[in-house]
């Protein structure tokens, strides 16, 4: 018994040491130093700075007055957008099999649309004043476009969604409810899908169209967010239809395009931060201003790299397990089980992940506002 | 039935007008002489009279007394409730101080002894204000259409459609325009709108003591600014220069611009600033492209059985 237990004291011993030294790891910010400077390509250098002239550093620019209801916004809003071009490629491209993934779609693109308006609503200086945003039809302004893009999608949405419950018999056996399910949602799906496109990344363009260092040095912020809006709500879509028990091959091709969506999403981010250079040191830097903790450890690697690496992994098996399949359906049961549950978290991770991409993205760029050298820097710069 | 449908159709068109009559697009007033400012930094002896005059005429409010803590400057930056803003840039003790602050200076060095109140050690000072860029940014943002630009060539935000969207206040690249905790709404410089409709000079410009805000058509005011800065340059104040005069800035100048002393980092004036509008268009083709690859991936993900 005794060197048994000596052992174990020494397990344990080995145990915590090991837990201490990955907690020093995460704590020390090397790491992100490293991160920040490969993924930006800008070396600070302080003392350089320090030399630039700015007026006794008062902000160069005015902060934005955008806070958690445009958070929110960007985040629902591209779920909207997202689930809508989700279901709509189930509509018009999927097989039977992909209805479930049609009607999971077309609802929570409804459901995530709802709040959008009042969220926008309420973040106005003069709120009552809303519909003023319509006096205007403005291709220079992302902003004037984005409310007729909500505008119109609201109704593609809406209509979408109230098809789908006529043909699901939610809305009753009466004659209107006849008249919606025969109308044609395939064909409201090409208009609608261009929409949704069009709201899932409009929200980036707005951004880059600032001056705003962070947000607009590189052009690449839409391209970052179509991709988020998409990679967030096939994890929506995938983690209700598993909550729902939904056929395994529905699962699969949303898999597969969260798993392109979280590549396009990672090689947009990596463009943006190498574009932006000095400008995006408040996103990816451990600074007292700089928002790189919250940025890597939720959004880059645990909203991204992770759970893109996890996908790879899930599909590469689901690929050895599909040539396996055809006896032994009983023996893998066990199996899948597993998997669907690591799964779950996969999507919540996507999930959390795209909504910090919005935060701190949004946040930093309040931040970055704040920073007057940088600012002049960026006005000084070529571009 | 049919009749007296056909009567009531002429009140129903009636009530059609008056209800879309809010769409229907005024014409503009005759176009006026283009006007603005021309502030001559080597003028300016920050006795913030501008400030007071525009708060006065403007009736906008005193803000909270705060110490800046960090210059003597108080105001420190423009916002809704300051159209105008005295920078107080301190360079006493400067040479002393090495190379510290950049090649800025450089060039003055030599003039001491000849014009003692142009050497380097001294204070800087200048009267900042809204821009009223040629191309401005607020108004290109502005998705209500309550920025507009005035007969005057100024740029002046309506306040009953102003719905506070707070998009100007991030599109502005001199950190000018800013929405009202009071009002909600974004509020600068009208360049005194109401004034120049009663044939006046604006508040800021009237008031100036030693004329460092000059008022009047854009034209003359960059001649005059031309002229100044070769009379500086001839007294050997070669860091003299102008801001905004010409058309570099924004595609097309600023309507209020300046004479500085010094690179204009040094008075938080961006050299280059970019022109947001254009950034919509590679803003809006990488989204596409990124939309596209996704859109073909997702059929391939949807068709592959």
């Amino acid at each position: 018994m005794q060197p048994e237990r000596q052992s174990f004291s020494a397990w344990l011993a080995t145990g915590q040491a090991l837990a201490q030294r990955l907690r020093q790891i995460s704590r020390a910010t090397g790491w992100m130093d490293l991160l920040a400077v490969l993924s930006t390509g800008y070396h600070p250098d302080p003392e350089r700075e320090q030399q630039e002239p700015t007026y006794y550093d008062y902000p160069a620019l005015k902060e934005p007055v955008w806070r958690w209801e445009i958070v929110w916004y960007f985040f629902l809003g591209g779920l909207a957008a997202g689930c809508y071009f989700i279901a709509s490629l189930a509509a018009l491209f999927g097989g039977p099999e992909d209805r479930a993934t049609r009607r999971a779609g077309y609802y929570l693109s409804l459901l995530a649309l709802l709040p959008c308006p009042l969220l926008l609503i309420k973040d106005l200086g003069r709120p009552e004043r809303f519909l003023n945003m319509l006096r205007m039809f403005k291709v220079r302004s992302p902003m004037s476009m984005g409310v007729w893009c909500l505008v119109s999608f609201s109704f593609f949405s809406g209509l979408s969604a109230l098809i789908q419950a006529a043909r699901d018999h939610w809305l009753g056996h009466w004659w209107g409810a006849h008249w919606l399910a025969r109308l044609p949602q395939r064909l409201l799906a090409l208009p609608g899908m261009a929409l949704a496109l069009f709201l899932g990344g409009y929200t980036g363009v707005l951004l880059a169209t600032t001056s705003i260092p962070l947000w607009s040095r590189s052009k690449m912020l839409g391209a970052v967010f179509i991709s988020s809006a998409i990679s967030t709500s096939s994890a929506l879509i995938t983690f209700v239809l598993r909550l729902s028990a939904a056929p395994a091959a529905a699962l699969h091709k949303l898999e597969r395009l969260e798993w392109g969506a979280l590549l396009s999403e990672q090689l947009a981010l990596l463009a943006f931060l190498r574009g932006s250079g000095r400008a995006a040191r408040v996103l990816v830097g451990h600074g007292p201003a700089e928002h790189g903790p919250r940025f890597w450890r939720f959004v880059a690697i645990g909203g991204l790299l992770l759970p893109w690496l996890l996908q790879t992994r899930l599909l590469l098996s689901r690929r050895t397990h599909s040539e396996a399949d055809t006896d032994g359906m009983a023996s893998q049961r066990p199996e899948q089980k597993r998997v669907s549950l690591s799964s779950l978290w996969l999507s919540l991770l996507v999930l959390i992940g795209g909504y910090f991409l919005r935060r701190t993205i949004i946040e930093a760029g309040h931040h970055s506002s704040r920073d007057a050298r940088t600012t002049l820097w960026h006005a000084r710069a070529a571009r | 039935m049919a009749v007296e449908a056909a009567r009531s159709l002429p009140g129903v068109l009636k009530q059609l007008r008056t209800l879309l009559e809010p769409l229907r697009k005024e014409e503009p007033l005759p176009p006026q002489t283009a006007v603005g400012f021309f502030t001559d930094t080597s003028l300016c002896i920050g006795c913030k009279a501008c400030e007071i005059a525009c708060k006065q005429w403007n009736q906008l409010p005193a803000r909270e007394p705060v110490w800046a803590g960090t210059s003597y400057d108080n105001t420190r930056e423009l916002n809704a409730i300051n159209w105008r803003h005295v920078l107080f840039i301190e360079r006493l003790g400067r040479h002393e101080e090495g190379s510290h602050a950049g090649g800025g200076t450089a060039g003055t060095v030599a003039a001491p002894t000849e014009l003692p109140f142009f050497n380097p050690d001294r204070w800087l000072m200048l009267s900042d204000v809204c821009k009223h860029c040629a191309h401005a940014p607020c108004l290109e943002a502005c998705p209500t259409g309550a920025i507009i630009r005035t007969e005057f060539d100024t740029v002046y935000v309506q306040q009953d459609v102003c719905n506070g969207c707070g998009y100007c206040v991030v599109a502005c690249p001199f950190g000018v325009i800013a929405r009202d905790a009071l009002g909600g709404t974004a509020r600068k410089c009208t360049l005194c709108y109401d004034r120049l409709k009663d044939g006046l000079e604006p508040a800021c410009a009237k008031v100036c003591p030693t004329d460092s805000i000059v008022f009047g058509p854009v034209d003359q005011l960059r001649q005059q600014a031309e002229a100044r800065l070769t009379q500086l340059h001839e007294r050997g104040l070669r860091e003299a220069r102008l801001y905004g005069a010409d058309d570099t800035i924004l595609e097309g100048g600023l309507h209020a611009f300046f004479l500085l002393l010094d690179e204009p980092a040094v008075y938080n004036l961006p050299e280059r600033p970019s022109r947001p509008s254009r950034h919509v268009l590679p803003a809006s083709f990488w989204t596409a492209l990124a939309a596209l690859a996704l859109g073909l991936f997702g059929i391939f993900s949807f068709r592959r059985r």
